[in-house]
């Protein structure tokens, strides 16, 4: 088969996976206003009366938000160091941090976290979930 | 061709696309518009395509992506300044591999369909693939360390971003190879050549590194 056929295949091809992915990703995105933490609901005003405030500098700006380190340790986890923490957005999108990071890092109002100093790729918004692994 | 030639050619599209994504991507992700899309259906896409149609040499699209992707590292104001410099060089080295086998003269390319294909292909290649590469080195470089999973279960998102700029690109790389019928000639003498590449190259960098300046 020639390229003048194989090229509209494949191009008949990926628009069906974009398509198809555009499908999946509409059907399966998350839409809540609590967050998951280690399998416990709470709500961003919850959140936020558990821990302390931390205002970070980024290249955005300053940023006020709860401390993430002060959150894992108020909600009881033992050993916070030993693991690393899974921020899970309601797209999808998900990062995982170091403790080291974790201490630096802030969750603002609008379920956004922020790390100083780190790439902007780190910086998860809509923040649905945050696992402990 | 002349080494230095193409050399230039090199820097002035590469500056041309940097300046493209730092300044235009900047005033349309502020009027929020799917800035992503736009910059690689159109902007690269015309970039990449033109200099290919006028200089027709390998490897020369590698080398606009790394100039862009420097030039992008100058102006951290739009997203993720590191994330979208890397995902500028990939995509000028998917292009040149999606690119490879297909002749300098475009005559494989005759049809509107074919125009339209490759443009689908090109754009949706071009900028899933530039998301895959940043979404893998930029945990990295930024100490974070990459973990598979993560990426995982974000390609879905990835692959319906595509979306968008394969159907900008297969719509505009048609118009784009218009310009074949222009027979633009890049064999201008050296005393213009050299001086016009060589100060469209010097304003574009001037502009991003001065706005940078005034915006920090």
């Amino acid at each position: 088969m020639g390229k003048d056929k194989l090229i509209p295949i494949f191009a008949m091809i990926v628009l069906i996976i974009g398509i198809s992915s555009a499908i999946y990703v509409h059907a399966t995105m998350v839409n809540k206003d609590t967050i998951t933490i280690q399998g416990e609901e709470y709500t961003i005003d919850q959140v936020f009366s558990i821990a302390q405030i931390r205002t970070i500098k980024t290249d955005e700006g300053e940023k006020t938000g709860v401390a993430l380190d002060d959150l894992i340790k108020k909600i009881g986890f033992g050993c916070t160091s030993c693991h690393n923490y899974v921020f899970k957005g309601g797209d999808g999108y998900q990062q995982t941090i170091s403790w080291d990071l974790m201490q630096k890092g802030v969750l603002t109002e609008n379920r956004k976290i922020y790390f100083p100093d780190t790439a902007h790729a780190l910086w998860v918004h809509d923040i649905v979930e945050i696992e402990v692994k | 061709m002349n080494k230095m030639k193409l050399f230039a050619g090199i820097i002035v599209f590469g500056s041309l696309w940097g300046f493209s994504e730092c300044i235009i991507g900047s005033s349309l992700a502020d009027a929020g518009l799917p800035t992503g899309a736009i910059m690689t259906g159109f902007f690269a896409l015309t970039f990449l395509v033109m200099s290919r149609m006028f200089y027709r040499q390998p490897g020369m699209q590698l080398g606009m992506g790394i100039v862009a992707g420097g030039l992008r590292l100058f102006n951290p104001f739009v997203a993720c300044h590191i994330c979208s410099a890397l995902a500028i060089m990939a995509e000028g080295a998917i292009f040149e591999l999606i690119w490879y086998k297909l002749s300098f003269d475009f005559k494989g390319m005759k049809t509107l369909t074919m125009q339209g294909s490759m443009g689908i292909i090109s754009a949706y290649c071009v900028f899933v693939g530039g998301y895959v590469v940043t979404q893998v080195l930029t945990p990295i470089i930024a100490g974070s360390g990459f973990y598979l999973e993560n990426l995982i279960v974000f390609m879905p998102r990835i692959l319906s971003s595509g979306l968008l700029p394969a159907l900008v690109g297969g719509f505009i790389l048609p118009i784009i190879l218009l310009a074949k019928n222009l027979d633009i000639n890049i064999s201008l003498k050296d005393r213009y050549y050299y001086p016009i590449t060589a100060g469209i190259s010097i304003f574009c960098w001037v502009f991003v590194i001065g706005n940078w300046f005034l915006l920090s």
